[in-house]
């Protein structure tokens, strides 16, 4: 997965629109009309989704797990940084297979697998969620003034969000972090760096159409400023493609930073982090599959759950695709 | 049209030399160490100084980017700081290993992509459509690195240990060496990046076909008569096709500097894992040649794209 | 509706407003056509009278409207409320200005915002302009919600939990809650059906009576301007080519177009509908960006003559009218002349008005 993964922005045309066709049942003149908002509509299809009921479980799980990390590290009585040298690893030095002592084996400085992998869900889980919320915090903004202001702003900011894009993401990122130094501030900061272009755009063309309705006019018409159209009038308008689109950018910006973990640029040793573990395992791969394996189970389940999830919120937001497939 | 397509150009130029003065920015923002490793552990200041100096790391910054500039212009990207090698030279020899894992995984994972998201489409909910939904979303889950890993370990490890030794364990064997070779050196890194990408393709198929296969036109032909085979080859494909094609004209501009983890899984010297060699170094000229070169593979696949889609659709030039 | 009193006060005054759009550009070659929308428009709104604007689609009334409430910016002429030029003032200054002067749209479904509460929606115009506090508000929402026939009690609900008779209502208490002076009424029932029309109607009618409101009705239906205006202009292609008092109109139609506008109202009478002459202009309405010369109307009109190509009429009282009744006409219509037999008197052979009487059977 990269940053170019992401679903094309024809998906969220549909999105916005579809919030206005809900029940609508004729009435009498003040007659009993038992309708429901938007949001209440897209969360209940989102309720009665299955799938997206058992990976939100998942996720919760997750969550779960790492805020108790500690738990798993008293339970086992190995906290999370010990190396266990002796007991830890084999007479040759080698990683420890799972069993008694270590449940999912050690890792090759003697270190328990299990306690690294409950504390490295808490850096993913970070960097997946603090990242995300910077990328739709500066993408919202910066699409909402291009779309809306148009004129110069839209063409200053246009041409920067295309420089964004153009960067080539991963030699870029990998780059200010080697200029930088690897740090948890540095790899949020640098994935929600080049994160927010692609929510910009979306936004910017949401706001392209929303600006033409007539509701936009009857607010000029009363004298409202342009700030207050566009985050009181416009914004509210655009928040489902932006959800939909942030729940699919969660599970991206996870494996993001587990690659550029792998890649030695992540967080400074001895941090346990998933994307690190598989990294110094790959040395091992051939006498101790535990050691790949479980991080990358860890990594793999976690970004399933939340693609799942953002599938099933696209799909509550969107329901034209299900009554297709009904057909 | 010529105005269109001059005018890309032009935005694109900017683009790429907009992004050189950013890189070089930050790496003369950050201490530069280069000098000194070059020196050696006995260095005296006057040496890593006069290195400096050779390397011209003295001169206030606009002006080495004003030689830098002029350089590149004359198709000179300078030398690397360590050997002195020049950086053309050392771009033109990891160019090929990019281009062909690229070249060569795209065309796997666009057939296997297109061709799983028809079949899915045509028959949605069937068992066909839930199999091939389900592999897209593993894969599509699933970090480069870690399928790297994997495919290394089932593929090559215990394939071999069980006397198979269909796949070699890492590094490239140049083409001209042998085509067999060439191959079997690359399938594995092929198969990996093929099979992530394999599974975006497959998603984004899909759903444009379920969307177009809803559309109103194809509802009339299939009233008409017309036989399902027809329906979809003729009719639904084409349309279904522009947001694929676009979207494989931005991956394949996007891969030069993408291949960068799949290059470092499986040892082989392209462009990607000789920039991160070079980072790791702090070895400039290289780093800029290399990221000069990757964006402009973007910008003219941007480019490239856009002329497509203009051709395709004419009220797209009236921008 | 109330009568207009002679001699009130004059709330706006708008003087040959022009507003043109500039086209862009086509695929081939430059685009330097403008779109003629309004060119040359004057007219005046007395205080708590009906104006009725009507027009084919096209004509230009919505532009012209917008212009009134300075939604565009005007490319010549003034617009005065009030005694106050409207013309060259800034957003910023228009903001107090604004209160005065409030629009009702067309759309139902299209003037309210989806995804905002109508509680929310109704207080904007509170928020807007800093008035009141929250509880407040709310109090006065609700009391708007009341008087425009909305139970106050669906506060919180979405616009789409409403019917487009009651999203109309809902539109209406918009503009209502800041109490203008005028308020312009684009269209608005257009959308709705027939029977929720009169209600409609009806409730702007009260709302007239009691709060003494202006309005400047806008529909290309004659017949409902017709039961709601004092005075009607009917627009041709940017100008106005007849005003006048409501009956005069009806009764003494000077203009050819206007005329023809009437011949096609429906009659409740079916045979007082067969018997009556139905006139149908020949041609397609020219487009705006390239009007004819002289007189808009007179590729179309069978009462043509050669001075129409070359002069463009002034909006005067013609024919010893009262000074209420203007036409911009050359040969104005007499009072009960059949114009379904009018030949148009133009060496013009581009000149193709038919007319058809549904009984005579004369060519």
């Amino acid at each position: 997965m990269s940053l170019s993964d992401l679903p094309p922005e024809s998906d969220f045309a549909a999105v916005s629109a579809a919030g206005t066709d809900t029940d609508r049942s004729d009435a009498a003149a003040g007659g009993r009309i038992r309708g429901r908002s938007p949001w209440a509509l897209a969360g209940r299809r989102l309720a009665r989704d299955p799938v997206a009921m058992i990976s939100l479980a998942v996720i919760i799980l997750i969550v779960l797990v790492a805020i108790f990390a500690p738990v798993f590290a008293h339970l086992t009585g190995h906290p999370v940084n010990e190396q266990y040298r002796k007991i830890g690893l084999t007479p040759d030095g080698l990683p420890k297979p799972p069993g008694e002592n270590f449940w999912l084996g050690s890792d090759d400085l003697g270190r328990d697998i299990l306690v690294r992998i409950a504390y490295g869900a808490r850096i993913s889980l970070l960097v997946g969620v603090v990242s995300t919320g910077i990328t739709v915090a500066i993408g919202v903004v910066v699409g909402l003034a291009a779309g809306f202001l148009g004129g110069i702003v839209d063409t200053l900011l246009a041409r920067l969000i295309d420089f964004v894009l153009s960067f080539p993401f991963l030699l870029a990122a990998i780059a200010l972090v080697s200029v930088t130094g690897p740090s948890l501030l540095i790899t949020v900061l640098v994935i929600g760096f080049f994160s927010w272009a692609s929510m910009a755009r979306i936004v910017r063309g949401q706001v392209l159409s929303i600006r033409e309705r007539e509701f936009v006019e009857a607010a000029r018409s009363l004298g409202a400023s342009n700030t207050r159209i566009m985050f009181v009038d416009v914004l509210p308008n655009v928040l489902a493609p932006v959800i939909v689109y942030a729940s699919l950018l969660i599970p991206v910006v996870i494996v993001v930073q587990a690659t550029l973990s792998y890649l030695g640029l992540g967080l400074p040793p001895p941090t346990p982090d998933w994307g690190g573990m598989i990294s110094e395992a790959q040395a091992y791969y051939r006498v101790a599959w535990w050691f790949v394996v479980f991080p990358g189970a860890a990594l793999l389940i976690t970004t399933l759950a939340f693609n799942l999830f953002g599938d099933g919120v696209r799909d509550a937001f969107d329901p034209r695709t299900e009554r297709l497939i009904r057909q | 049209m010529l105005r269109f397509l001059l005018r890309r150009i032009g935005i694109g130029i900017l683009l790429i030399w907009f992004i050189t003065m950013a890189v070089f920015g930050m790496f003369f923002v950050a201490p530069n160490n280069v000098a000194r490793t070059l020196a050696g552990r006995q260095a005296t200041p006057q040496m890593v100084q006069s290195i400096r100096d050779r390397l011209g790391l003295n001169d206030p910054l606009w002006q080495q980017y004003l030689r830098f500039v002029t350089n590149a212009l004359h198709g000179d990207l300078g030398y690397d700081y360590y050997h002195g090698v020049p950086v053309t030279s050392i771009i033109a020899d990891a160019l090929p290993i990019t281009l062909s894992l690229a070249i060569g995984a795209s065309i796997i994972w666009l057939l296997l992509g297109v061709f799983s998201g028809v079949v899915s489409a045509i028959r949605p909910r069937s068992l066909a459509d839930r199999a091939v939904t389900v592999f897209a979303l593993f894969f599509y889950s699933m970090p480069s690195f870690l399928l790297g890993v994997l495919l290394l370990y089932f593929l090559f490890f215990r394939l071999t240990l069980a006397g198979y030794r269909w796949f070699p364990a890492t590094g490239y064997a140049p083409l001209g060496q042998g085509a067999g070779a060439w191959a079997q050196h690359l399938v594995l890194p092929w198969i990996t990046l093929a099979l992530l990408l394999a599974a975006t393709y497959t998603r984004l198929t899909r759903g444009s076909m379920l969307d177009v296969l809803g559309e109103d036109y194809i509802r009339t032909a299939r009233s008409k008569g017309i036989g399902e085979g027809r329906v979809v080859m003729r009719h639904a494909l084409r349309s279904a096709l522009t947001p694929v094609a676009t979207q494989f004209g931005i991956d394949l501009g996007q891969l030069v500097g993408g291949v960068v983890v799949t290059e470092t899984v499986f040892g082989l010297p392209g462009l990607g894992r000789t920039a991160i060699l070079a980072i790791n170094q702090q070895d400039l000229p290289v780093i800029i040649g290399i990221v000069l070169f990757a964006s402009a593979a973007v910008v003219v696949a941007n480019i490239a794209v856009d002329v497509v889609y203009a051709v395709l659709d004419p009220r797209v030039r009236l921008h | 509706m109330s009568a207009s009193h002679p001699g009130a006060d004059v709330l706006l005054q708008c003087t040959d407003v022009v507003k043109h759009f500039p086209v862009t550009s086509g695929s081939l070659g430059g685009g330097h056509a403008t779109v003629h929308a309004v060119d040359g428009v004057s007219l005046q709104v007395q205080q708590g009278e009906t104006l009725g604007l009507v027009g084919e689609t096209g004509c230009g009334k919505s532009t012209l409207a917008r212009c009134i409430a300075r939604l565009y910016d005007l490319t010549a002429g003034t617009v005065e409320f009030d005694g106050r030029d409207l013309t060259g003032l800034s957003r910023r200054q228009l903001r107090p200005i604004r209160r005065q002067i409030q629009v009702i749209f067309q759309d139902p479904y299209g003037s309210l915002n989806p995804r905002r509460r109508v509680g929310s929606i109704i207080g904007d115009p509170f928020a807007i302009h800093g008035i009141d506090s929250r509880a407040q508000r709310k109090r006065r929402v609700q009391e708007l919600m009341e008087r425009v026939g909305l139970n106050p009690e669906h506060y919180n609900r979405f616009p789409s939990e409403f019917s487009g008779g009651q999203r109309q209502r809902i539109g209406t208490a918009r503009a209502l809650a800041l109490r203008p002076k005028m308020i312009i009424c684009d269209e608005p029932v257009s959308a709705l059906d027939v029977s929720i029309q009169a209600q409609i109607l009806n409730l702007l009618a009260d709302l007239q009576a009691e709060l003494g409101l202006t309005y400047i009705f806008i529909s290309h239906d004659l017949s409902v301007v017709r039961h709601v205006s004092n005075r009607i202009a009917v627009m041709y292609l940017g100008k106005i080519v007849e005003t006048a008092p409501t009956a005069d109109l009806f009764e003494r139609t000077r203009h050819p177009y206007t005329r023809a506008l009437l011949s096609a109202l429906p009659a409740p009478d079916p045979d007082a509908a067969d018997s009556r002459e139905r006139i149908v202009l020949a041609g397609d309405p020219p487009s705006p960006t390239n009007p004819p010369a002289g007189c808009r109307f007179h590729p179309r009109c069978p009462k043509a003559r050669n001075d129409c190509i070359a002069n463009d009429p002034d909006l005067v009282p013609r024919l010893g009218d009262h000074a209420s009744h203007r036409t911009a006409c050359l040969h104005p219509l007499q009072i009960g002349e059949d114009m379904s037999i009018a030949i148009p008197q133009i060496g013009d052979s581009e000149i193709a008005a038919d007319t058809i009487a549904t009984s005579e059977g004369a060519s």
